[in-house]
């Protein structure tokens, strides 16, 4: 008998997060995400934890960002017209400073578009989604084992950093029935930093770089949270200074901890004269693309980006010294592709394959679009 | 990496996702393999054509849908119109010789034109276990599992009361072809 089980990607999510310790979810099932909240309402009450059906999506981030000010790790799952309807309050989550994590199985859009069929087009929304300048982490893990540890670590950044993290999948991912073995609890990390009592009420009170803390919100002290802008003391504050101590205060938190934030995966790049960029789906059928075309004498490489907000963009940076050509694979009609292209300096040649018909990339497509780029 | 690329095709209802389930259970936790299975689940699942992909490898599967089919077993004549794409030459073609007429060229591959379903009706005795009809068919013509680990699966797996049916399943399956 083998340790590893046959499970859906969405089970694999659902099961890494009660393993990360979620213990409270609340959310409104959507095709490709409904595995999600379904196993939820069944084993959460059994735990003694928290599942909600909530109204709406608006609710369900609503939901969560209570009972998280209230010590809950907390998630919800979705997909694209939920997601769209989730952007007010991401943007109340990042300017509260709240952790959560939130789960978009793409499919097709825009609007309720392709229920039944995959995409990758909500990359560019996952980053900008909710107005204003905010800082946000997107993890988009491509295999079983990844849907795995990618979960687990959502609900450790979000509980580090103190803001929503993003965890993307797509309707291939969510639906197909994969081997996996699901690790032993102990051998991975689970952040978790008890809520402490208030000292002083100036509970956004920190430096610039430094982490805020989980405080016990809820007990009696008078404390404000507020989508407002604030001050330390979380009062609306539109005085200059404090606003752009504020703003720098969300940024810098995670752009100063891009070493633990960022993740990625590089196969046969060393030696490789095309690099291809991609992640979830299509960097599944890419990995294909690049060991075919090894066995056709193409040196061909694959850049899998696990953590895509922030873009990893250094390493990429690092690969593009000895690589000279890109080629970016995505299931929309570009958008991670302009990324790349700020990464990549002159001299590198770029090329995409895009496509947004609900159809995901064969393998043997992007072994042809390696071959052309190769010539 | 070696690999085996399975497809079954009915129209919804008929069990055929279930075949795929059963048999990457098998070649999963019983033999150790890797396998994805990836069903389509639209509003035609009841009813429309449905099909499942079934990838059995002897490492990590890259890309989880099917790319090149070894074996393609098909109970209805839209969904075999509509997935016979992406069948290797020599492959293993089944059909149901009552609802599936219409074969094309088939010269590419081995065909075996079987009655699936009226056997497991008056065979088996039910139609719901054309998913074990067509699980013990595919162990008999693939090897792709064992036959012992299918039996072994499929006592486990079937409800108390219903063993029996379910191996008299796997029999008519193992005599559909000869």
């Amino acid at each position: 008998m083998s340790a590893r089980k046959v499970l859906q990607g969405n089970i694999i999510i659902a099961k890494a997060a009660l393993a990360a310790g979620c213990d409270f979810f609340a959310g409104y099932p959507i095709t490709p995400s409904s595995e999600i909240a379904q196993y939820m309402s069944k084993e959460m009450p059994r735990m003694d934890r928290t599942f909600i059906q909530m109204e709406d999506e608006i609710a369900s981030l609503g939901a969560c960002i209570g009972a998280s000010l209230a010590g809950r790790k907390t998630m919800t799952a979705t997909s694209g017209p939920g997601f769209s309807l989730m952007q007010e309050h991401i943007g109340m989550a990042v300017m509260a400073e709240v952790p959560v994590v939130i789960v978009n199985v793409q499919r097709g859009g825009p609007s309720t578009g392709m229920p039944t069929k995959p995409a990758q087009a909500d990359m560019m929304q996952t980053r900008w989604g909710t107005h204003g300048d905010h800082p946000i982490i997107a993890l988009y893990p491509a295999f079983a084992d990844e849907m795995f540890s990618e979960t687990v670590r959502a609900f450790n950044l979000a509980e580090k950093y103190w803001n929503p993290v993003v965890l993307l999948s797509d309707e291939v991912l969510g639906k197909a029935h994969m081997d996996v073995e699901i690790p032993d609890p102990g051998t991975y990390e689970v952040y978790w930093e008890k809520p402490h009592q208030v000292v002083d009420l100036n509970i956004y009170d920190r430096q610039i770089g430094e982490n805020p803390p989980r405080v016990d919100f809820f007990k009696g002290y008078p404390i404000h949270i507020d989508g407002l802008e604030h001050d330390a003391h979380g009062w609306p504050s539109f005085d200059a200074k404090t606003v752009d101590k504020m703003q720098r205060l969300r940024m810098q938190k995670i752009y100063q901890n891009l070493d633990d934030i960022i993740r990625y995966k590089e196969y046969y790049l060393d030696d490789a004269e095309v690099l291809v960029f991609s992640f979830g789906i299509s960097a599944r059928s890419a990995l294909a693309a690049v060991k075919a075309a090894r066995e056709q004498g193409v040196k061909a490489g694959l850049f899998q980006a696990l953590t895509v907000w922030p873009f990893p963009r250094a390493a990429l940076q690092e690969r593009f010294q000895r690589t000279k050509k890109v080629l970016t694979v995505e299931m929309n009609l570009g958008q991670m592709k302009y990324e790349v292209e700020r990464v990549a300096p002159p001299g590198v040649e770029k090329r995409t394959l895009l496509r947004a018909n609900g159809m995901p990339f064969s393998p043997d497509e992007v072994l042809a679009a390696i071959k052309e780029l190769a010539k | 990496m070696k690999k085996f690329e399975i497809r079954y095709g009915a129209v919804g209802g008929q069990g055929i996702i279930t075949a795929g389930a059963l048999l990457v259970d098998i070649a999963v936790e019983m033999e150790g393999k890797f396998a994805s299975e990836s069903p389509t689940y639209t509003a035609a699942v009841r009813g429309g054509p449905t099909k499942v992909d079934v990838i059995v490898a002897d490492e990590r599967i890259d890309f989880p849908h099917a790319t090149a089919i070894d074996f393609f077993l098909c109970t209805d004549q839209r969904p075999y119109d509509i997935y016979k794409d992406r069948i290797k030459d020599d492959a293993i073609v089944v059909v149901d010789s009552h609802l599936v007429r219409e074969l094309g060229d088939t010269r590419r591959w081995k065909v075996y034109a079987v009655p699936i379903i009226n056997e497991t009706k008056v065979g088996a005795g039910n139609v719901v276990l054309t998913s074990v009809v067509s699980l013990a068919v595919t162990q008999k013509l693939t090897n792709i599992v064992t036959y012992e680990h299918m039996v072994e699966h499929i006592k486990h797996w079937a409800p108390k009361g219903a063993v029996e049916m379910n191996m008299k399943a796997i029999e008519v399956g193992m005599n559909l072809i000869q």
